[in-house]
């Protein structure tokens, strides 16, 4: 059978509630570590977030990816570590030789390459790998970490179907509403 | 509902009701909280300048320095020992408040206040070595606040403060001597800490914690004095039975909820309240006027008087939603302002009676040593004014309440002993714990925090070292669990103590005419009164020869939040007593503060922080330590 097809999902932050507390950030660092704030603090661990928050003009808010559906990413990897999946432009880490090409190509900078973790370079690799907002998938949580850890719930975790059947309803509401206000003025002339 | 997040079964009836009611507590507040911001746990977040806030990105990617240039290991010290600070002038000022107390009292100025424990006072002064033959009690009285006084203005940077100088062991003075961390002058020492963590100050952590260790050391002295003195103006605590939780609260009478740090308000009200027993009888209260205790104004007349203790820290708001608190009365420190809220709910009347601590939405009776009778009286007629207006339909008095006894300090615990040995009663407890009798000491301190399911850390870690044969003591909200939970009874010592514990205190108990074993957990008093558990080990210390750092002796906050337990643990540390930390301190930004306080403070003071949230394996890690003590004095 033939798969409906739907639109990847998105993280989308509202600028107008953002404090720019980097809170997302730390969430997001930790949430693809595997371990806990305190014991990745003692360890000296070296973590990234996979969104970066920005202050340009008046505005304050996280960027990250926009899990494109023609990914010039996922279109420039010549190794195909970065691929369409599961709703979502995933990585696959082990697939991934640091080539940078997809950060060239990312129109958002949503994409870093760098080492993470506690083991120093040895001397064949520098241990970098493209990191990039993958929607928290495989970190076993249903709800992103940014969206959970903002605390002025700036950020919401976009399903495109609903967020348009959401809006088209309530369009729909209004029309009928003032439709039947037509109706009634009619009548009464 | 949250019950997860407490142990004590009065939340089970209550919380219910406060949701209903649509009141929130504090765990509906935790939980509005989380997430609770990671820079902020790890003390990364400096908001000591207008430059800033800045924040240390601490996996490394991020800055790496604050805009002045400081790293993380500056920030977290210098936020770190701004919280000693702040816990030093708590207590401080608690002590000083009390000081000025004696000081009036010896001049004659404060008609609610006597010296009512002339012995202690003489000692008191003996210990500060001042001559008291053939002086007069107020000449005494006006000697030893004197001497008090000066360790808040001496300006001799060499000469250590008068109480810190009487009160340690001479190698232990030594020693810190030689770390130059001495206090001379209490407020002098927290205001340099104020002063070194400005912008652009002291930047070097290791030079900041030692600040910071000197500021803990000046809420030692701020902390012994206002026990002492305040046990010479109101009587040192002995043993007396009395109940704790919310039971105690009573239907019939009028519920006066004593709350807060500070004994000089709630020792008038209580007296007070009995000579108005009867107004409170005519407008219909059939058992008159009932004081409860809340926190550590609840320990202060607990120990004293055997007033019974309705709540500790987390609990306090349930005390309100029991529908049958008339007043409740707050002085400094540990009160909650979503009370006034809370009590704005009810009838209650939230009385706030100090000029530096109000809260929006109470009353307040502003509270003076020279007017204290006046104000105490106000106070209780507030109280009955309100209980005409109680609904009985929205009382709900959870039916929980358990014996306690307690009263056990440094005087009582050497009268007990003195049954069994008059000559030397330190003896009995120095032969059993040589002999392995009583395997160590441990002494439980302060604080309940919405990090821990309230009151389970402590329970559940008293057991274990009871079974394990070690003495415990314990203070503060500590106590008020311990209390609250059955384990400051007798029968808790024939079910949870060791065999060779429960033979010893069964061997005092009896001889002290207690017809039984002393209690599982001696309850020496509030928070401030940690020190009567140091005057207890530098005795044995003294006794034996050796310095505090040598006894098998452990300290543990398991539950610890407020800047104070900050003090308290760093001066606990400072002594050479490994001191446990069940929640998490504000400071794994930093691996060199961390180290320092949990490694290098073993090699320069012998005392260490030993941090450990899970309850059964702290126990286990502390037996661990006391065995290592055990073994370091060859028993
Ligand atoms: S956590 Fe929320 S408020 Fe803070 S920076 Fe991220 S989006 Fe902004
Ligand atoms: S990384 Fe950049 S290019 Fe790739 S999907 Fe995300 S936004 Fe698009
Ligand atoms: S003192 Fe330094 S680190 Fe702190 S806020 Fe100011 S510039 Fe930032």
């Amino acid at each position: 059978m033939k798969q409906q097809q739907r639109e990847n999902a998105i993280v989308f932050a509202d600028p107008e509630r953002c404090l720019g507390c980097h809170g997302c950030e730390l969430a997001c660092a930790l949430a693809h570590s595997g371990t806990g704030l305190h014991q990745a603090a003692l360890q000296g661990l070296t973590l990234r977030p996979r969104n970066r928050v920005v202050a340009a003009g008046d505005v304050m808010m996280p960027v990250q990816c926009r899990q494109c559906e023609d990914a010039p990413c996922a279109c420039a990897c010549p190794t195909g570590a970065m691929l369409q999946e599961k709703g979502a432009v995933g990585v696959r880490e082990k697939n991934c030789v640091g080539c940078k090409v997809c950060v060239m190509v990312c129109p958002f900078g949503a994409i870093s390459v760098k080492h993470e973790g506690s083991e120093e370079a040895t001397g064949r690799t520098n241990g970098g790998v493209a990191r990039k907002c993958d929607l928290c998938a495989g970190t076993g949580r249903e709800i992103p970490a940014c969206v959970e850890g903002c605390p002025t719930k700036a950020l919401t975790l976009v399903d495109l179907e609903e967020y348009r059947q959401s809006l088209i309803e309530a369009r729909a509401a209004e029309l009928a509403q003032s439709l039947q206000f037509l109706k009634k003025r009619k009548a009464k002339l | 509902m949250t019950l997860n997040l407490t142990t004590d079964p009065s939340a089970a009836t209550l919380l219910p009701i406060a949701k209903k009611e649509g009141i929130s507590t504090v765990w509906d507040r935790h939980r509005a909280m989380q997430p609770q911001c990671g820079f902020g746990q790890l003390g990364v977040c400096c908001r000591i300048c207008w430059k800033g806030p800045c924040r240390i990105d601490p996996f490394g990617d991020g800055p790496q320095r604050g805009i002045c240039g400081a790293d993380a290991d500056t920030i977290v010290a210098r936020n770190l020992i701004r919280m000693i600070a702040a816990g030093a002038a708590g207590h401080s000022e608690h002590g000083r408040h009390v000081a000025l107390a004696l000081q009036g009292v010896s001049q004659g100025k404060l008609p609610a206040y006597q010296i009512r424990d002339e012995a202690k006072l003489l000692r008191v002064a003996a210990k500060l070595k001042i001559c008291t033959e053939g002086q007069e009690i107020q000449a005494v009285a006006a000697a030893v606040a004197k001497a008090t006084l000066e360790d808040f203005q001496s300006q001799d940077h060499d000469a250590p403060c008068n109480w810190i100088e009487a009160t340690l062991t001479k190698e232990r003075l030594e020693r810190l001597q030689a770390l130059h961390v001495v206090p001379h002058n209490i407020d002098a020492v927290i205001t340099q800490i104020m002063g070194r963590t400005l912008v652009g100050c002291d930047a070097d952590p290791v030079n900041l914690i030692l600040g910071g260790i000197k500021g803990a050391l000046a809420d030692f002295n701020g902390m012994c004095l206002a026990t002492e003195i305040s046990d010479a103006l109101f009587g040192a605590p002995a043993p007396v039975v009395t109940a704790a939780n919310l039971g105690v609260i009573k239907p019939d009478a009028v519920n006066i909820a004593v709350h807060g740090h500070n004994p000089l308000l709630s020792e008038v009200v209580c007296e007070v309240a009995q000579q108005m027993d009867e107004e409170a009888r005519k407008a219909g209260a059939k058992e008159g006027i009932n004081i409860v205790g809340i926190c550590c104004t609840g320990n202060e007349v607990m120990v004293r008087h055997g007033i019974p203790l309705a709540a500790n820290y987390l609990s306090q708001e349930l005390a309100l939603v029991t529908g049958a608190v008339d007043a409740m009365v707050v002085d400094v420190q540990c009160i909650m302002p979503s009370v006034a809220e809370i009590g704005a709910c009810f009838h209650t009347a939230v009385i706030t009676t100090m000029e530096e601590n109000k809260i929006k939405g109470a009353s307040h009776v502003s509270f003076k040593e020279e007017t204290a009778l006046e104000n105490a009286r106000q106070i209780v007629e507030t109280a009955i004014e309100a209980y005409k207006r109680r609904d009985p339909r929205r009382v709900n008095i959870p039916d929980f309440k358990q014996t306690a006894i307690v009263g056990f300090g440094l005087e009582s615990v050497v009268a007990a002993l003195a049954t069994l040995n008059a000559e030397d009663p330190l003896q009995p407890l120095i032969d059993n714990i040589a002999n392995g009798n009583i395997r160590g000491i441990a002494l439980f301190a302060g604080c309940n925090s919405t990090q821990v399911a309230q009151d389970s850390s402590f329970v559940t870690m008293a057991k274990k070292l009871a079974k394990n044969n070690v003495l415990l003591l314990a203070t503060g909200c500590g106590a008020g669990s311990f209390a609250k939970h059955g384990l400051m009874t007798q029968e808790a010592t024939v079910e949870y103590a060791g065999d060779s514990l429960k033979a010893v205190l069964t061997a005092i108990g009896t001889s002290a005419g207690l017809n039984g074993p002393l209690p599982l957990v001696l309850h020496m008093g509030s928070c401030v009164d940690n020190s009567r558990a140091v005057e207890v080990a530098v005795a044995v210390a003294n006794r034996l020869g050796v310095d505090l750092d040598k006894l098998p002796l452990v300290a543990s906050a398991p539950e610890a939040m407020s800047e104070k337990a900050v003090a308290i643990g760093t001066w606990s540390v400072a002594l050479g007593i490994p001191t446990h930390l069940g929640t998490m301190p504000q400071v794994t930004g930093s691996a060199q503060v961390t180290e320092l306080l949990t490694q290098t403070a073993k090699d320069l003071l012998g005392g260490y922080f030993l941090v450990e949230l899970d309850p059964e394996l702290a126990a286990e890690k502390l037996l661990e330590v006391i065995d290592e003590r055990r073994k370091g004095l060859g028993i």
